[in-house]
């Protein structure tokens, strides 16, 4: 009887010491997002405004890493159009046809909005993202990095949500 | 700049200055034990094998660039970049020819070359010269006379759909007719030029075109009348009742409503009141009440009202 | 012992069937009030009134046309088929889509020869309960009761052609395949011209008004937030129905929004939301809304009833009304809305009566009526 509470016991620790790494590593996944929205112009951003963008474009990395790190197109679906959208696309196809694949993980993203249009029909963004960056070729990793990037995003509004329509990196601001 | 730490080189403790990438100790080695001396040019070895690959930090966007590798052997390349990851056999101290074709979309390019240990670096693609414009201009209609009511903004892009963030001059022009109403030229900033002006005083289409060099886009907004100013109605019994209609429909600055435009008439009599929501027709609304005592007749559109009637009992 | 179970399971269902057709009604009512739903069973001789009645609307209720249309009495002027048209609606109207579920009844006044019954029949629809009250006369015919049916007048419209001339909206959705930017249509401008939130008997209520400033059609929709004061939403609601959703230009639409059960008492905030799309539309048909007064309906209930005038040659399915009352600011301090369960016909009248509430109606000093419509087949 003893035995077999004992075992009980060990396995439900099991199980929780399982869940709370998988939720950590959940947690750590998801990347964190701040917003400057002070050199905003000519339009106001909203609260509301900013509350989406800061979701959303949250959103869109955790889908983007999903994407590159899986090589499946189906997370690109509703956070990226346009350019953005085909060039994520692409790097998904390409890699996926030479074996390859790219890890973000640890994402950390510094917005800076510089231009929120007169309409509100599209917002620029200045995004300083560090993250740990590997490339893979199978399993063997080639490339394992923590980097610092600039990147320049336009994001307009769709029917319920802000999507990403060009994501340019740069060498600096 | 790209900062990175590259794990493969972690262990990799810097002995003096670096020189082009090899430790400049030489007068240390001469006075040093057998071991180290066998340390140093382990040193000196692994820093020549971080020679192992050069490459432009900055490229055009549809330019071809070029990788120098220096050893020699078989390696793997890799180039990962937006749009691009591709995986292919090189020798080393052989040139790696990137085509321009690879290097089409801005923005940052991993390259790593895989001997023994793995190598990279990194190629900043920028956007090449303006070859398109995207052009919002907001709103689609706009109510004439209204301040700072129009607004464009225009994206410069190369022919790769890359956004330039060079400053590049983009020209609005705004026309309504055969009058101009604005004309300025705007430099971009951060990859986006806007302007914002009042609508015209005239209801019809305007014109609005954003110009770089020989690039053009054009948009066309549609004036409207704003609110109906002295609405007036006059009316008439006949045998049904009332015909009440009013006069030309227009805003204060004399632009007729368009067709469509609601004029709600109410009467009012003993037997209570009508009320009829009718459309503008040919710049007038007309509506049948029915009434057989005198009557109070009234319209209004919007948050606009009109003039009372009051129109005697039937004979 | 074997037969034990069969026997009790028939003697319980007998037993349920008895208690079913004599026991407790559906709904309990007060004394004097006959009622009646659907039930299986036989009817009684009609050797009453009442009974008359209740075999007639049983009937009706059932959809068997004709044993209700042959139990009707000798002074009815009515043929089978108007007589069935009658119950069941026509031309796609609301009753064609609705079921009698309940009715109940009470004599208004009765002798030997002849009584007046007051019935009020709930009826079933695809937008909720309606409740339609009507006197049917009951005559004495050798030993049993008969209702009599009143011949309803038909609008005598003479034939003719109604060119129509009032303009139409389309709407050309760009392809898949629009460049950004380059094809730009933007929604309609709306603006919400007035909002009040008050308690009401079930809970809060937010009204008001909102009118179309554009030169397009715009389909409308209004939610409101109640805020706490830390600014937490407390509830969210939209104004469902009780809105005339597609406005032409420079039409005005009064809204409400009702919070059950939800007290104003902790509200600190109202955050109001107008959505305007782009809609085809027409501008026809016109809909008149003559001798709008302010009344009460023979239940001694407050009611602002009318009659709607179709003045354009297309038949009106399922009208709508809507209706908002002022007080003397000019505050919107009620909106009630109804459906005329008849269609509207070309060039015809239908009434209607939309219900205000007793403590609102002496504040009541003016009022607005906007009718929405559906028509079958027309956007």
């Amino acid at each position: 009887m003893k035995i077999s509470q004992l075992a009980r016991a060990g396995f439900l620790v099991i199980a929780g010491l399982l869940l709370s790494a998988l939720s950590m590593r959940a947690a750590d996944s998801s990347p964190v997002v701040q917003l400057n929205t002070s050199k905003a112009g000519p339009r106001q951003i909203e609260s509301l405004t900013e509350r989406g963008i800061l979701r959303d474009y949250r959103f869109a990395w955790t889908s983007l890493a999903q994407a590159l790190e899986f090589n499946t197109v189906d997370p690109l679906d509703g956070p990226f159009v346009g350019d953005a959208k085909k060039w994520i696309t692409d790097s998904v196809n390409s890699q996926k046809s030479s074996g390859l694949s790219t890890r973000h993980s640890d994402q950390n993203h510094k917005l800076e909005a510089v231009f929120y249009a007169p309409e509100g029909d599209v917002i620029e963004l200045h995004d300083t993202a560090e993250y740990q960056l590997q490339l893979l070729d199978g399993s063997k990793t080639v490339y394992d990095a923590h980097v610092v990037m600039h990147y320049v995003v336009l994001m307009t509004p769709a029917a319920d949500r802000w999507v990403i329509r060009q994501l340019q990196a740069v060498p600096q601001f | 700049m790209w900062s990175s730490t590259n794990t493969a080189l972690a262990n990799r403790e810097p002995v003096g200055r670096e020189f082009n990438g090899r430790v400049a100790r030489v007068s240390k080695l001469r006075h040093s034990r057998p071991f180290v001396h066998v340390a140093a040019l382990l040193c000196l070895l692994s820093v020549c094998a971080a020679q192992k690959i050069q490459a432009p930090t900055s490229v055009t966007a549809g330019e071809d660039a070029t990788i120098s590798t220096i050893g020699s052997g078989t390696a793997t390349f890799y180039l990962f970049g937006p749009g691009v990851a591709s995986k292919q056999d090189v020798r080393l101290g052989a040139d790696i020819h990137l085509a321009a074709k690879d290097l089409q979309n801005a923005g940052a390019y991993t390259a790593v070359i895989c001997g023994d240990p793995c190598r990279s670096t990194n190629i900043y693609v920028v956007a090449s010269k303006t070859s398109g414009l995207t052009f919002l201009v907001h709103p689609s209609r706009v109510p004439v006379g209204q301040t700072d009511a129009v607004s464009g903004v225009a994206f410069p892009f190369d022919q790769f759909h890359n956004l330039v963030l060079a400053p590049v001059s983009v020209d609005f022009q705004l026309t309504a007719g055969a009058s101009s109403l604005m004309s300025r030229a705007i430099h971009s900033e951060n990859g986006v030029a806007w302007f914002r002006t009042a609508s015209g005083k005239s209801a019809g289409p305007l014109q609005v075109v954003a110009t770089v060099g020989a690039l053009r886009a054009a948009r066309a907004v549609q004036q409207v009348a704003f609110e109906p100013c002295n609405l007036r109605i006059k009316g008439q019994r006949t045998s049904k009742g009332i015909m009440v209609e009013t006069e030309p429909v227009k805003d204060c600055a004399g632009n007729p409503l368009p067709d469509g435009t609601i004029v709600t008439f109410s009467a009012s009599d003993a037997n209570g009141k009508s009320t009829v929501d009718a459309p503008v027709k040919q710049g007038v609304a007309r509506a049948q009440l029915e009434a057989s005592d005198s009557m109070i007749v009234s319209a209004a559109s919007g948050v606009v009202t009109g003039n009372e009637l009051r129109i005697g009992a039937r004979p | 012992m074997k037969f034990a179970l069969p026997i009790i399971l028939v003697a319980g269902t007998v037993a349920l069937m008895v208690l079913a057709f004599f026991g407790v009604g559906v709904s309990a009512s007060p004394v004097g009030v006959a009622h009646g739903s659907a039930l299986p069973g036989l009817t009684s001789k009609a050797e009453t009134p009442e009974q008359a009645v209740t075999n007639f609307l049983t009937d009706v209720q059932r959809r068997t046309w004709d044993r209700a249309f042959s139990s009707l009495g000798k002074a009815s002027d009515v043929d089978e088929p108007t007589f069935i048209e009658d119950w069941t609606g026509t031309r796609g109207s609301l009753r064609s889509l609705s079921n009698l579920e309940q009715f109940d009844f009470r004599p208004l006044h009765a002798s030997n020869d002849e009584a007046q019954m007051r019935v009020r029949l709930r009826w079933t629809t695809p937008v909720g309960p309606v409740e339609d009250v009507r006197d049917l006369r009951v005559a004495h015919e050798g030993d049993v009761w008969k209702v009599v049916w009143p011949k309803e007048p038909i609008p005598n419209v003479p034939a003719q052609v109604i060119p129509v001339t009032y303009l139409r909206w389309d709407l050309v959705t760009g392809g898949a395949t629009d460049e950004w930017g380059s094809r730009n249509v933007d929604a309609p401008r709306v603006r919400i011209t007035s909002m009040n939130a008050s308690e009401s008997a079930e809970g809060s209520v937010v009204m008001g008004e909102v009118v179309n400033e554009d030169t397009i059609p715009a389909f409308v929709n209004v939610n409101a937030t109640l805020v706490d004061a830390s600014g937490h939403p407390i509830d969210e609601e939209s104004s469902f129905d009780k809105i005339d959703h597609v406005l032409l230009p420079k039409q005005v639409t009064p809204y409400r929004i009702d919070f059950p059960n939800t007290s104003l008492k902790n509200v600190k905030n109202v955050r109001m939301d107008v959505k305007a799309t782009l809609v085809p539309a027409s501008a026809d048909p016109v809909i008149g809304v003559m001798d709008q007064k302010i009344d009460s309906d023979v239940q001694g209930k407050a009611v602002l009833h009318g009659k709607l005038l179709n003045q354009s040659g297309q038949t009106v399915n399922i009208p709508h009304v809507i209706a908002s009352f002022y007080d003397n600011n000019g505050k919107v301090v009620w909106v009630s809305d109804g459906y005329v369960d008849r269609a509207l016909l070309p060039q015809s009248t239908e009434r209607f009566a939309v219900e205000i509430p007793r403590s609102l109606a002496g504040k009541i000093q003016n009022f607005h009526v906007v009718v929405n419509q559906y028509s079958l087949g027309q956007s």
